[in-house]
């Protein structure tokens, strides 16, 4: 009973840090992002570039672009990547936009660098890109012989010029910079501007109640639910609650409970940047700078939002709210759980396995990547839980990238398009671009220097290109 | 008869398609056949670049979004 007890708290303990105001201010943001990202970018203005006449330069760059704006739940990324293979640029194009999309998407991105810090996110969105490119070529020449077949009446896929309209690049823009706003920890940001104190009696009280109910643990990484916190998460209940009225059938038009909905979600952002502080008898608000900078990126948000036709901002809020169902649910279960196994799990394990930055540590982390499967995003929590059990930042970087691609799910959907023969290859490609990021990731953070890592870098470079240009010349000797 | 099918992978976009369009067909008391292609083989054959998408007697009409019922009982209306 007592163990239960004790799994108990470590998950509602990790739930709570979890839905704690700065995740909330990367989170919430990073759902309408993507939902105007696949709302309001049309597919055309990016997958034009992709057809079989691009070249190399523009093909695989636009793939790279595509995989990040434009696909960030499978069922867009599988179809996508179905089309560029079949129709366009052919198997490079297509792979590095079956890489990227997972891992270079905005919101696994921003959770990234909120749950686990800038260099992680930065580290992957750069490592990301490389290796998405260098896989993307190793495939195309690998697999060259495919390439020759394709179809004359394709290029009426990617015929289609579009462009990303001015209002909807507003909202886009806005909604970057509310993440941004809520998030970056920099001053002005950071400085306490207002403070005034409002005599109540209970703040106080409720607070010490809910220490009480959830004991926490700061060396465990556990914070604990603070007054704000609970207040937070009865907005995001109440917020639940209409938006399953007033976002549901969203494509029909709004009802009130949309506007109920979007006004709470509003006041969450707000409530989220300011500092609410009990005291004996009184309760103190804090506002600091954020507060306004996410006050005024919200302004910007609904200025430019009300400029766009209602088929555009409908289609975009219902992608959103369907991120939210498909997402949200799964990763307050999934960190729930992660805190329970928290518990369980000894750090001299993990330390053992992949405390330091060795080639078998990073290999383990791809293999634990590959083969246990996570649901979108949850895979940054459980990175954030080994980070603080001792695993070392390279074989967790390794992980970061390999978890997300590798997907069992989405793997079968890629054979069904490509065959088994090439999925097996690209897996074996991931998992060895993988090793090598998480080497290089984890040389840098042990402080090896820039000259060491350029030399890393430029080695594994070097030794890609000639993988690249020795297939190629198997290939004409071949033709000849 | 009226040959209706939505293409999706069997998310909750290709599932709102369907019932939306069986709305559609509801107020127009309209007979038609409704068919599901989640095999990503035979959706490549329709050229479309997103799910969820409907077609309606082999023409695709809509990729990508989700139309209102209005929207699809004009494009049953004009395919019949």
């Amino acid at each position: 009973m007592d163990l239960v007890l004790k799994l108990f708290n470590g998950g509602a303990g990790s739930l709570a840090s979890y839905l704690a105001a700065h995740v909330l201010l990367c989170l919430l943001p990073a759902f309408f992002i993507a939902g105007a990202m696949t709302a309001l970018i049309p597919k055309a203005s990016i997958t034009h570039w992709l057809g079989r006449h691009a070249p190399v330069y523009v093909s695989y760059p636009a793939a790279a672009l595509a995989g990040s704006l434009i696909a960030v739940c499978s069922c867009t990324i599988v179809p996508l990547f179905a089309g560029v293979y079949r129709k366009g640029a052919g198997i490079g194009p297509a792979i590095t936009f079956l890489f990227f999309a997972p891992a270079g998407n905005i919101m696994a991105l921003a959770y990234t660098g909120n749950i686990l810090g800038a260099e992680f996110a930065i580290a992957r969105l750069i490592l990301c890109l490389i290796f998405g490119i260098g896989i993307g070529l190793l495939m195309a020449t690998l697999f060259w012989k495919d390439d020759l077949t394709h179809d004359a009446q394709a290029d009426a896929l990617f015929a289609e010029k579009a462009s990303v309209s001015g209002p909807a690049l507003g909202v886009l823009l806005s909604l970057v910079a509310l993440l941004i706003a809520g998030t970056l920890k920099l001053w002005p940001l950071t400085a306490d501007l207002i403070s005034f104190k409002v005599p109540l009696f209970w703040p106080q009280a409720w607070q010490d109640t809910l220490f009480d109910w959830v004991p926490y643990d700061a060396s465990k990484g556990e914070e604990g639910v603070s007054f704000q916190g609970s207040v937070l998460i009865a907005l995001l209940l109440m917020i639940a609650a209409t938006a399953k009225r007033g976002l549901d059938n969203i494509t029909e038009g709004a009802n009130n409970w949309t506007w109920v909905a979007l006004g709470l979600t509003a006041s969450t952002l707000l409530i989220a940047s300011m500092r609410l502080t009990p005291e004996p008898g009184t309760l103190a608000f804090t506002f600091t700078g954020r507060v306004f900078g996410v006050a005024l990126t919200m302004l910007s948000v609904g200025y430019f939002a009300r400029k766009l036709p209602a088929e555009d901002w409908q289609g975009w809020l219902w992608e959103a709210w369907r991120f939210v169902k498909q997402i949200f649910v799964v990763l307050v279960v999934g960190v729930f759980i992660v805190g329970m196994v928290r518990q369980v799990i000894q750090p001299e394990w993990i330390e053992s396995l992949a405390g330091s930055n060795t080639v078998i540590a990073n290999a383990i982390a791809v293999g634990f990547g590959v083969f246990m499967y996570f649901p979108t995003l949850v895979e940054v929590p459980v990175a954030r839980m080994f980070l603080d059990l001792g695993m070392h930042p390279g074989p967790l970087l390794a992980y970061l990238m390999a978890d997300p691609e590798l997907s069992l799910q989405s793997m079968l959907m890629v054979a069904a398009v490509i065959g088994r023969k090439k999925t097996a290859a690209y897996v074996g490609l991931v998992a060895s671009f993988s090793i090598v990021a998480g080497l290089l990731f984890g040389a840098w953070v042990d402080g090896t220097g820039w000259l060491t890592l350029g030399a890393g870098m430029a080695a594994s470079l070097a030794i890609t290109a000639a993988i690249y240009q020795l297939i190629r010349y198997q290939r004409k000797q071949t033709a000849s | 008869m009226l040959n209706i099918k939505i293409l999706g992978s069997g998310c909750a976009n290709c599932k709102k398609l369907e019932a939306v369009a069986r709305q559609a067909t509801q107020n127009l008391n309209i007979q038609a056949e409704f068919e599901k292609i989640t095999d990503m083989g035979k959706m490549m054959t329709y050229d479309i670049l997103a799910t969820p998408a409907l077609v309606i007697n082999e023409k695709v009409v809509s990729s990508g979004k989700i139309p209102t019922v209005a929207d699809i009982q004009g494009w049953i209306s004009t395919a019949q």
